[in-house]
């Protein structure tokens, strides 16, 4: 008689078959939803537009905006192009780190409702194979959107990014990415525990835009708020890429302590985000099941 | 003798649940799913589970198969203990536990299958033959490349009976996987159950349907308010009733009757299930139906009784059940279950 092919302990390559499947079917899933991996990377140049319009009305035209914006922020910036590019990176960047919160935490909640997560937790394959998979995807599709939206808003704002240090700009945001999959495991983890994701994702998505200065450096703060808005791992991201573009300095000093700053964060606050999130798995496990949505 | 494959120790299930009252503040409740359940399922048997909603069932599957803690006791898969060794159990173990849930609409059942059978880690060249085999076993090739979205619930619930079998594992926990399926699908699939039985695996099988625990299973535990209330072949079961007969009766009788047909000397049980349209099934559970049908008959009509049909019938599972709970499958636990027990012996 059969006993089955599975593995209680897998070797490498089962594992990476776990990674790669759940991989492969997120993007299959969201390529069958046409149109939306696009659309998606249309928002950030519409919420770049809207500073950028109102400094303009506010301060009688794009030079005095910029001029107006370099000299209250203490930021080194210039022209009106150097100000355009402050906000859609600014816009850019919260995209991404919106995205890979609800990426996860409406992945939870979706694997919630359709009995998926249940039928995952059924099978022998590791929380930590399963959430990678999931994180290469949302990396993925984040940095497609990145992408795609910097080209849009350079286009219609007509800027260069490229005048700036672009690859180190990526390479900022490619390091920042682990600090936000931690973010993005406390997010999912709370979703999993109180099985909703719309009013925690509306609430901290604009917690989340004040925190991180997507329109403004976080230096205008009052000193309390400044201190936690700059220990929030994507205002650091945020302005590690701006201040490589525009060729400005960095809130957090020197490049060698924004990269050190970086590395700190990509490797503690994906540990804690894991940690947090197999802790409330257990507590689910303990009091309802996975499965109770 | 074959050891067995599963054994629970004591197992139960603590939930706390808040209760609202109006007018009053919230309270924790303690609800006890599970009371020291022992169970023992042999290697290579069909293990049938009864019980109403809300007896306990789910409760008891869920944490066989690792989605839930239990609050005490000790269980084993496979011989992997089921909170140590949580990987090994799953490993071991192939499920349907939701029906037609638990799959990717957007993807299509042979995409499904994949997935599926690659976090079972079942190597890829093996997992596409074991697809192939299922596609052929189930027949499932007019619909397995199209998105499950466009399935009918009875396809959804055949390809998620294939997802249980893509690892292959030696042991297979089906909950109530016919549900949905029209009459020959299920038929189709028992006659499955049977030959994978056949071919040495061991199977726990709740439904509710008494026919198909007769049909498919060697042994059977009858569970209820979290205790399993009887265990044995479905023959010792029936057995165990000695020389008592079922008469039922179908009709409108209003809850007098009932108390009247209990009052009856000779009448051991008389279980009720409501009919949407004000008609009930009564089964008056006595030691001699022949002997016994006159005075049932007296008991019953008269007094805004309306019967259509009465007859004595061969005494079933559910009448086990009836026996010892004094309900029908049919009504759930949860809502009439402390009424029903109330109501036992008039």
């Amino acid at each position: 008689m059969s006993r089955g092919f599975g593995l209680g302990r897998p070797g490498p390559r089962a594992s990476a078959g776990v990674v790669w499947a759940v991989f492969r079917a997120r993007l299959k899933i969201i390529t069958r939803y046409k149109g939306a991996v696009f659309l998606e990377s249309i928002i950030p140049v519409i919420f770049a537009g809207l500073p950028i319009l109102l400094g303009a009305a506010v301060a009688g035209g794009e030079q005095n905006a910029a001029n107006n914006f370099f000299a209250y922020t203490g930021t080194t910036g210039r022209t009106a192009a150097d100000f355009r590019l402050y906000m859609l990176m600014g816009s850019n960047t919260f995209m991404v780190v919106t995205l890979m919160l609800w990426l996860i935490g409406y992945w939870v909640r979706r694997e919630q409702e359709t009995g998926t997560l249940e039928a995952l937790y059924l099978t022998p394959a590791k929380r930590f194979h399963v959430l990678a998979g999931v994180t290469s995807y949302t990396f993925i599709r984040a940095l497609i959107a990145f992408l795609v939206a910097t080209v849009l808003g350079a286009l219609l704002f007509n800027v260069n990014p490229l005048e700036g240090n672009f690859l180190a700009a990526v390479a900022y945001l490619v390091l920042g990415i682990p600090a936000l999959w931690g973010i993005s495991f406390f997010f999912g983890a709370l979703v999993m525990r109180i099985k909703e994701a719309n009013s925690v994702i509306q609430l901290l998505q604009w917690v989340l835009a004040f925190a991180m200065g997507v329109y403004f450096p976080v230096t205008v703060f009052p000193f309390l708020l400044r201190v936690v808005a700059m220990g929030f791992p994507p205002t650091l991201m945020n302005d590690a890429i701006r201040s490589t573009l525009l060729g400005i300095a960095s809130i957090y000093g020197p490049w060698y302590v924004v990269l050190g700053l970086m590395l700190i964060a990509a490797w503690l606050v994906p540990l804690l985000g894991y940690e947090f999130f197999g802790w409330t798995e257990r507590r689910v496990k303990r009091d309802q099941g996975v499965g109770q949505f | 003798m074959a050891e067995p494959i599963i054994r629970a120790e004591g197992l139960s299930k603590t939930f706390l649940s808040k209760e609202r009252k109006k007018g009053e503040k919230k309270r924790k409740k303690e609800v006890h799913a599970l009371k020291s359940v022992d169970l023992e399922v042999l290697d290579g048997e069909v293990f049938g589970l009864l019980g109403p909603n809300g007896a306990g069932k789910t409760t008891l599957i869920k944490i066989l198969t690792t989605l839930l803690l239990p609050t005490g006791g000790s269980a084993w898969v496979n011989g992997y203990s089921i909170t140590k060794e949580e990987d090994e159990v799953r490993a071991s173990i192939g499920c349907m536990l939701m029906g037609d849930r638990g799959l990717y609409w957007k993807l299509t059942g042979r995409e499904n299958l994949d997935y599926f059978g690659a976090l079972y880690h079942v190597p890829r060249p093996d997992r596409a033959k074991q697809i192939e085999h299922l596609i052929a076993l189930l027949k499932l090739d007019d619909f397995i490349d199209r998105t499950v979205e466009t399935y009918s619930s009875g396809q959804r619930m055949i390809v998620a009976f294939a997802k249980s079998l893509v690892n292959d594992a030696p042991i297979l926990f089906l909950d109530e996987p016919t549900v949905t399926m029209d009459v020959p699908t299920a038929r189709e699939l028992r006659r499955i159950v049977k030959d994978l039985n056949d071919h040495g695996k061991t199977i726990l099988y709740t439904t509710h349907l008494m026919h198909e625990a007769e049909e498919l299973c060697d042994r059977v535990a009858i569970i209820d308010h979290g205790e399993i209330i009887a265990l044995g072949t479905p023959r010792e079961l029936k057995d165990s009733l000695g020389h008592e007969d079922v008469v039922s009766l179908e009709g409108i009788f209003p809850d007098a009757t009932v108390s009247r047909l209990r009052a009856v000397p000779g009448v051991l049980e008389v279980a009720v299930s409501a009919e949407d349209d004000g008609r009930s099934k009564l089964d008056v559970m006595v030691e001699n139906s022949r002997a016994m049908l006159p005075r049932i008959i007296e008991a019953v009509t008269g007094q805004g009784s309306t019967v259509e049909e009465i007859r004595p019938k061969e005494i079933t599972l559910e009448d086990v059940f009836v026996a010892k709970t004094g309900r029908t499958l049919a009504v759930d636990t949860r809502v009439v279950g402390e009424k029903a027990v109330r109501g036992r012996g008039g």
